[in-house]
């Protein structure tokens, strides 16, 4: 019994329509092929090709306009033993144009077979994106304008494994077929077809009238282009893993609990480059594995390697609900960008500790500001890791930790290629505050 | 342990615990982390994660996917669910496992790409054509992204239909301390399948809310699916009387269900007159209000909503004891959900409290409403008692 299980005559298609000639093509080519009916998935969707699926016996998957090959290859991913067959008409192709070229592109190993009758025969024959210039259509009644989209070879450049044009009364098309549908890869079969409803009366057209396109257009029939292989991209995602996520979180690290204030507000505020984020990640880190609780909020333009990055953190004894910074305990600028971010420091309580680099021109501030020499610190710590070094610094100045303690946990905590040269900010930050001045930190008026 | 991570992290966690092995999903901040964690995450092989030209290849894909009898999950925000629109009809019409995690930002169009913003809790309901319901709930921190992406799965799985599971930027990328292995979950839950013997009827259903048992495309059976309006055998009908069925069974599938898909966290006190309904990045901020105010004697009560659809009522009606006489709904939108509850809650007026300008609704916006305007006493009583 064959795959389709329809006679031409019992489809749906009008007199003429070279729809139910293809299908009795690709149903011959399939049972040429040898391959069972649950191991084929035709996967159509919009237009009068569409409705096709129902006239086989394989699974079907009948989805939205000019999106079949989305579903294609999503099932094909899920399902590499699966021969899939993409039904698609010229229409599908213009609203589906991105997936047409991406799927080549990624060389989905789909067989995509284009019913090109060059308009839409279901809405009213209006154009399509191949609609033959000069040619009528309900939307073009004085000959359509636009260049004809050339399908083989925009599957061609853009990485298909076989691309071939032939009209549908070709008559070696079922031998193609079969061929087309045994090439691994992308696959796209660009069968030109006649609409008797509305493009060959529109048109005045018969058989060799698409010789005539095929001349007029230069797009000759037969193969196209045989090429790419099909990539490992098929049944695993194309991007290139460069590491692998915790499924769940390991061992806790040997620490002991660190003694915190109640809720401390701590608002970094720096530059791009200047590693703020990830320095706050690091105290972030500490402090949990330490048993108290984090939140870190960071906040950065979207072009990452420019201008200001701040990075708020809430650190606290007892779980973090809101995670907003209303009102910071400490405040650390590392920047004029991140000062000007922050906005004027008039705003901040005399409980606040405002930590500035000494260059910046900070004026306004009410609470304390101590201002401390991040080129000293760089030498020491190293230029990637002066937030850091800086922010322990503060942490330390502030009194929220005590240094030792801050020291071991990092000691337990920290890990990755990084490791040595955090150890060495938090070190340099805790000497600058044993050794700093006092009279770098200037008290309230 | 406790960890410290965002919450689009603990979005991959949930997933990847549920058994989600087939992700796709497009760049858009700030969503982005969960797709190039997906990546890392089936790096082993254990699953499939691409990158896909735009969101709706990557929804067409997880669609695809799924009813090859993949584990499905997509991730965008605001703008990419836009483009996911007319694929989630799809998938309510096929009925397609599926799990859409949108972490929404500021705004309409592009918006604040870096901003916070929950303005997306209609659209989500009401974000493809036809009208038909599907499940949304929504996160309140890194935690509750964790779970209700686990819990989103199974009911996806369950009744086989697209969930929707909100975010937003400040639970999508704040860090915050969880112990996600500490969270109880319900029982992993796979789609019911049909006995591959038979002669399959992809639709079959007994009564109105079942849900059609499953074989996948490519197995042993001939599977048929299709987004246009079906009989029992997916076979296109005009037949009035099948499509009055199958479109009520979407309809019941998911309204019948409304109690046991409604996750909500109930904090009542006997004595208060004011009840706080939060959810999403406001719920926070109602708890730590909460604290403050029970700390000077100000007794209220607060419902948190991690489920916005179906709307919890029967919770809402239980947590509104005779003594409430207001309600108070702090969203970070124009006051949509608010709107939405007092559609349900008629007898005490919904005040509501807005943020919309990316900042952050603090737990003093919430209390200074409660303690500066108190409210007309409600005319009528509210009969429900709230449950201690």
């Amino acid at each position: 019994m064959s795959i389709l299980t329809a006679k031409r005559t019992d489809m749906c298609y009008c007199p003429g329509c070279s729809h139910g000639m293809v299908l009795e093509q690709l149903g011959e080519a399939l049972d040429g092929i040898g391959v069972p009916p649950t191991g084929v998935c035709i996967v159509s969707d919009i237009g009068c090709i569409g409705t096709a699926d129902r006239y086989f016996s394989c699974h079907t998957f009948h989805g939205l306009h000019g999106r079949s090959i989305t579903y294609a290859e999503g099932i094909k991913r899920a399902n590499p033993e699966l021969l899939v067959i993409v039904l698609i008409g010229d229409g599908g192709c213009g609203i589906g144009t991105a997936h047409l070229v991406h799927a080549a592109r990624r060389r989905a190993d789909i067989k995509v077979i284009v019913c090109n009758n060059f308009n839409f025969g279901m809405t009213g024959g209006q154009h399509s994106p191949t609609t033959p210039l000069d040619t009528r259509t309900s939307t073009t009644p004085l000959g359509a304008l636009d260049q004809p989209l050339d399908l083989c070879r925009t599957v061609a450049v853009s990485g298909a494994a076989h691309a071939a044009r032939y009209d549908a009364f070709d008559p070696d098309i079922v031998t193609s077929i079969k061929h087309a549908l045994s090439v691994p890869g992308f696959v796209l079969l660009d069968i030109w077809e006649l609409c008797t409803a509305y493009f060959v009366p529109a048109n005045k057209l018969n058989r060799s009238s698409l010789d005539a396109f095929s001349t007029q257009l230069g797009m000759p029939f037969g193969l196209i282009h045989e090429g790419t292989k099909p990539s490992k991209a098929t049944s695993s995602g194309s991007a290139r893993p460069v590491r692998r996520a915790p499924a769940d979180a390991g061992d806790a690290p040997a620490i002991s609990a660190i003694p915190w204030p109640h809720r401390r507000e701590i608002c970094t505020a720096g530059s791009a480059g200047q590693r703020v984020r990830s320095a706050v990640g690091i105290i972030g880190d500490i402090a949990v594995a330490g048993g108290l609780f984090a939140a870190q909020q960071d906040d950065f333009p979207i072009t990452v390697r420019r201008g200001f990055s701040i990075s708020n953190l809430i650190v606290s004894g007892e779980p973090i609900l809101y995670t907003g910074l209303d009102s910071p305990d400490l405040v650390l600028i590392l920047s004029s960008d991140g000062l000007n971010r922050f906005g004027p420091l008039s705003g901040l309580d005399a409980s606040c500790l405002v930590v500035a680099a000494a260059e910046l021109p900070i004026a306004d501030a009410v609470a304390p500001v101590c201002a401390i020499d991040l080129k000293t610190l760089e030498k020491q710590a190293g230029k990637e890791s002066v937030s850091l070094a800086a922010l322990t610094y503060a942490l330390v100045k502030a009194g929220f930790i005590v240094p030792a303690l801050l020291q071991a946990a990092a000691g337990a905590v920290l890990s990755g290629a990084y490791r040595q040269s955090n150890l060495d900010a938090i070190a340099a930050g805790i000497a600058m505050a044993d050794n700093h001045s006092p009279a770098a930190c200037k008290s309230p008026q | 342990m406790r960890e410290f991570l965002t919450g689009n992290q603990a979005v991959v966690r949930g997933a990847v615990r549920a058994g989600c092995n087939f992700f796709a999903g497009y760049p858009i901040t700030p969503a982005s982390s969960i797709l190039s964690d997906m990546v890392s995450a089936f790096a082993d092989g254990t699953g499939v994660a691409i990158q896909t030209e735009d969101e709706i290849a990557a929804i067409g894909q997880c669609i695809g996917a799924a009813m090859a009898g993949a584990k499905a999950l997509t991730a965008s925000s605001g703008p990419g669910l836009s483009l996911y629109s007319e694929n989630i009809g799809l998938a309510q019409m096929g009925e397609v496992p599926l799990v859409i995690v949108n972490c929404q930002r500021m705004g309409p169009a592009t918006g604040g790409a870096t901003a916070t913003g929950e303005g997306d809790v209609l659209f989500a309901r009401h974000v493809t054509a036809g009208g038909y319901p599907l499940p949304v709930l929504a996160a309140t921190d890194a935690s509750s992204a964790y779970w209700l992406t686990y819990e989103a799965f199974n009911i996806a799985e369950r009744l086989r239909t697209p969930v929707i599971v909100l975010l937003s930027k400040d639970i999508s990328l704040t860090r915050q301390t969880a112990d996600l292995n500490a969270i109880p979950l319900s029982p992993r839950a796979d789609r019911l399948v049909a006995s591959p013997t038979a002669t399959y009827q992809p639709y079959k259903i007994a009564h109105s809310a079942d849900t059609p048992l499953f074989l996948p495309i490519g197995g042993s059976r001939q599977v048929r699916f299709t987004g246009s309006i079906h009989d029992e055998n997916a076979v296109l009908t005009a037949d009035r009387e099948k499509i009055a069925r199958k479109l009520t069974h979407l309809r019941d599938k998911i309204l019948s269900r409304s109690e046991s898909l409604a996750y909500v966290e109930a904090d009542c006190e006997a004595d208060a007159s004011a009840l706080i309904i939060s959810y999403g990045l406001a719920d926070g901020a109602s708890r730590d209000a909460v604290k403050e105010l029970r700390a000077n004697s100000i007794a209220v009560s607060h419902l948190t909503l991690y489920s916005l659809w179906p709307v919890p009522e029967r919770a809402i009606a239980e947590a509104l004891s005779s003594r409430i006489d207001r309600v108070l709904v702090p969203e970070y939108n124009i006051g949509l959900y608010a709107d939405e509850l007092r559609r349900v809650i008629r007898k005490v007026p919904v005040e509501s409290i807005q943020r919309f300008d990316g900042g952050l609704i603090s737990p003093q916006v919430i209390v200074d409403h409660i303690t500066r305007f108190g409210s007309q006493k409600a005319q009528t009583k509210a009969v429900c008692t709230c449950p201690s």
